[in-house]
Order: C-alpha cells, then structure tokens, then sequence
C-alpha cells in the first residue's frame, strides 16, 4: 500500500485522531448502548450510582406482559415477510437497472428517492384513505405494506450496485460456453452478487422491523409491532422496562449484524449510492 | 434494433413490480396529499392559501426555521466527524482499524426508536454522562437533552455509520498512485488531501451531504422523543397537527413544504451524479 505513505505523513492529524479520538468515538457511541444494558439489568438505580443495583425481575415483569408477546409475535411476523416479498420484486428490477438499457431507465431508477425524500407522515395521511376505502386498516396486510415502503430503497439500490459491479466477461463466457440466460443468471451472476444480496436483505429487514410511525396508524389497534409499542414504553414506564425491551427489539439486527459482519466490509451498501 | 427493443420490453416487465408499489404507495398518496393541499379551502380563497396561512403562522415559520438550523447543524457535525474516521480507515492498516471498523457499523444495526431512548438514559439530568461528571465534580453543565443538543447529538450518532460508508467508498476508489505522484512533485499532506483528495472524492461528499440532509430534514421519531416543546422539527409538528389537533390540511400541506425543501436539495444531488456520469462516459 504505498498511498499509506501519505497518511503516515500526516502527523499531525494522525495524532490528533489516533488514541484519543478513537477513545472518544468508542466512548460516544458505545456508551448509550453501555448504559440501557445496564438499566435492562437494573432493579433499582439512583443518582449518583455509578453502577445499578443487579436485578432480573423487570424481565419478568416485561416478559409477562400479554401485549408484549403480542407484538413480539406481530413484528416476527410481519418483517420476514415484507422483506421476502421486497427482494422477490425488487432483485429481477435491480438486474434489470444494471444490466438492461431501456427508456426512462435512470428516472425510474432515481425516482425510487422519493420514498424517502416525501415526509412519510404526508404520505401515511393518504394512504390511510386508501386503505380504509381497500379495507386494509388494522390487517397484517396493511402492516406488511407500510413496512414495504421502507425496504423499496435498499432492494432496489444495493442490488443495483451489486449487479452493475460484476464483471460483463464472466457472463458473456458462460453465454459463450453454451449456457442459456436464464442458466448464466442463476449459475454465474446470482452466486457472485449474493453477498450484495444478503446485505441488502439485511438493512431491508432492519427498516421493515423498524418501521413505527406508519405502523401505529395503520395497524390500531389489533397489529400493533415492537418499536409501536416501545414509543409507549418509552414515556410512561419505569426505566428498566423500556430498557429490557428495547434489548429484546435490537436483539435481531445485533444478531444479524454479527452473522453478516464478513459481508459487510466490502462496502455493498456504498456500491448502491454511487448510482 | 430488434435486440434492443426486446431488451428494453424486458427491461420495463422486470422494473414494473416495485415501480406499481412505488405508484401506489408513494407517488399517488403524495399527489392527492398535493392535491388535497390546493382544493380543501375555503371557497373565494386563492389556489395556495392554505400554504399562505401555513407560512403566515409565527410558530409554524419558527419551526420550519429550527427544522433547518438543527438539519444543517446535525449534518455538519456527521461529516466533520465521518471525513477523518473514512480517511482514517482508508490510509491505515492496522489493529485498531478493524476494531473501528466494527464500531462505527454498530449505529446502524439499532432501531430509531432504541437509539432514542438510549440517548435519553445517558444524557439526560441525572442520567450516564451527568453521573460521571458529578463524581468528576463537574455540577453545572449545558442542558444536553429535550432540546436542539439532545436532538442533534442523537441524529449524529445515527448517522456516522452510513456517512462513513459512502464517503469511505469514494476514498477507496481513488488511485495510490495519484496520492503518490502528489507526494512526489512536492505537495505536503494538506494540500494533498486539498488538491487531491478532496476533489476526487466529490461525487460521495455529494451524495452524503444530500442524503444525509435529506434523511434528517425529514426525521420524526428522534425530535419526538428527544427534542422539547417549541419550537419542534417539522416532523413532530405534522404529526401533532394530524393525530391531536385533527387539522389534516395544515398536516398535509406543511408535508408538502417538507418535501419542497428536500427536493431542491435532492436536486443537488441528482445534478452531482450526473455531471459525474457524463464525465465517464
């Protein structure tokens, strides 16, 4: 790596966002984290304690509660299936964005910005209307699509990235050797973007299962999810609970996060944004 | 030519699907709230009076002014912390790079809701970081919570991990050989990373800076759950209009101002990546 040359050169800076600002950025962004794990594990924890007094009862106490499994059941439900049904209408268009030339190509592609560039809660207002007029208020249905609209962006460009990022020599040598389109996508071009692949189910999945504040109008008050109950918990619960809760809804992405962490490195998301 | 229109048939068939979810999920639900905007008035009034009363509104203005102020802040402070980890990470190979590899990745594995309340418990009064300042004797310090501060800092948080990402990979596209060469006819390291770097690395500063600001602009559950009382980020007040005072066209048609706002700066952005685009073709 000569490039490294350069940086080495930079004292100064290197310094300067070496030790102590390395410190400094695991301090700010772990120690939130550090603390509502302890506030899940707390019985009781007064100012000015450093450290809370060890209690697992709050677990119970959550745990026990019936709209608690409910929407623990809700959210486990509904996220695994609008990011299935993302990626199987998504993937086909993300190939198609990077490998097909058709008119409009680039519009389409960029309109997909506006999924997240119009303030959802002016979107929600519309499609409440529409949804009470299709009868898809307060249905599993209707959570599903609310959740849907989250993972448009990152189906759609991770893949894009992926697939234009491939090299058109291995395709056109399987084409050459025989092979038929539709054996050179599944043989050749799928295997070599599924990491791509797998991230952007991954974030797709984080967005679905995050997805709040459509959610909580949509699914009232029979479908309620996890993060539309915790903004409940949030204001009018003891600390711990909100705590343990908040453990048990970051459970799934710290665990995927974990499993995926090899992938994640080779910057497939960025590979999405550099259109 | 018939190749090509077959492709572009196919083209069209495979982009259909999540473009008719787009259609009917985003774009037709934002058109009638457009609509909406303009016919639900009062008869004799002109076509845009409900956005002259929405603009005409002292708190209203307020908060689409702090919604700015905080968006920019909140922005600034992401990059000036993302660009250095990004170089960092770039131009270091070392133990502490995959350590902070990981890290700064951590943010984006934890749902909105949850960084919230994290931010909550470790800030506020009597809270993580005051514990700690307490017992290090520090007793007077600035409010870091339920106001611009809180909101901006959690927003930071949030954000670094996708910042760095998207910078990192323009920082990664670049050439060794061109830092080099640099290097070589004499550029010290500022001047490299100024005449150099910087500029090669446009395109992604671009993108980060519009999406981020985009992203922020538009943000509900972190100034709801962090920010105070008044003024508000345009997110809360929509929803409040909506959900507790019932005033669905006001609602609507702040979401649209809202979505003026972001889409100049989508603008911005649309225009970065094409220049970029016709450059390499």
């Amino acid at each position: 790596m000569s490039g490294s040359q350069w940086f080495q050169a930079v004292r100064v800076l290197r310094k300067t966002i070496g030790l102590g600002a390395l410190l400094a950025l695991a301090a700010f962004i772990l120690g939130p984290l550090l603390s509502l794990l302890m506030w899940a594990v707390a019985g009781t924890w007064l100012f000015p304690a450093l450290i809370p007094e060890f209690s697992l009862k709050w677990w119970f106490y959550v745990l026990g509660q019936e709209d608690v499994v409910k929407s623990i059941r809700m959210s486990v439900e509904s996220a695994p299936v609008a990011t299935a049904l993302s990626a199987l209408i998504c993937i086909p268009a993300a190939y198609a964005f990077a490998r097909l030339e058709f008119p409009g190509r680039r519009v389409v592609l960029l309109s997909f910005l506006s999924a997240n560039a119009f303030p959802k809660i002016g979107l929600y207002v519309s499609i409440a209307t529409l949804f009470y007029r299709l009868n898809l208020m307060d249905t599993f249905a209707g959570v599903v699509m609310i959740q849907l609209i989250n993972t448009l962006l990152f189906m759609i460009w991770i893949p894009t990235g992926t697939f234009r990022g491939i090299n058109r020599n291995l395709e056109e040598a399987a084409r050459d050797a025989g092979a038929g389109p539709l054996r050179t996508f599944f043989q050749i071009t799928l295997p070599i973007a599924l990491p791509g692949l797998i991230v952007a189910a991954l974030f797709a999945f984080i967005a679905a299962f995050d997805e709040a504040q459509g959610s909580l109008i949509v699914g009232t008050p029979n479908h309620i999810t996890m993060p539309v109950l915790m903004y409940g918990l949030v204001l009018g619960y003891p600390q711990p609970v909100g705590a343990v809760f908040s453990v048990l809804l970051a459970l799934p992405s710290l665990v995927l996060l974990l499993l995926m962490q090899r992938y994640l490195r080779a910057g497939y998301l960025a590979a999405g944004y550099n259109l | 030519m018939r190749a090509g229109w077959k492709q572009g048939a196919l083209g069209l068939a495979l982009v259909l699907p999540p473009l008719c979810v787009l259609l009917f999920l985003v774009v037709i639900p934002a058109i009638t709230a457009v609509v909406t905007t303009l016919t639900a008035r009062a008869a004799g009034t002109s076509l845009f009076s409900n956005y002259a009363e929405v603009l005409g509104t002292r708190g209203l203005r307020a908060d689409i002014t702090y919604t700015v102020v905080v968006t920019l802040v909140a922005v600034s402070v992401t990059f000036l912390l993302s660009y250095p980890l990004a170089l960092y990470l770039r131009f270091t190979r070392s133990r502490a790079v995959g350590f902070l590899g990981v890290l700064f990745m951590v943010p984006l594995f934890v749902p909105v809701v949850i960084t919230s309340y994290a931010m909550i418990n470790f800030l506020v009064n009597h809270g993580f970081v005051s514990t700690i300042l307490y017992r290090l004797g520090i007793q007077t310090f600035p409010r870091l919570m339920y106001n611009a501060t809180g909101i901006v800092l959690t927003q930071v948080w949030a954000s670094i991990p996708f910042a760095v990402l998207i910078l990192g990979s323009g920082l990664q596209a670049i050439d060794d050989a061109l830092i080099d060469s640099a290097r070589d006819v004499g550029a010290g390291a500022l001047r490299t990373f100024f005449a150099v770097i910087l500029p090669l690395n446009m395109t992604s500063t671009m993108i980060t800076l519009t999406l981020l600001f985009i992203g922020i602009f538009g943000s509900f559950t972190i100034p709801f759950l962090v920010g105070g009382n008044a003024p508000q980020m345009l997110g809360v007040t929509m929803t409040a209009y909506l959900t507790q005072y019932l005033r669905r066209t006001e609602s609507v048609t702040m979401a649209v101002i809202a979505f003026l706002i972001a889409a100049i700066v989508g603008a911005v952005y649309i225009a970065s990546v094409s220049r970029r685009e016709r450059g390499t073709r």
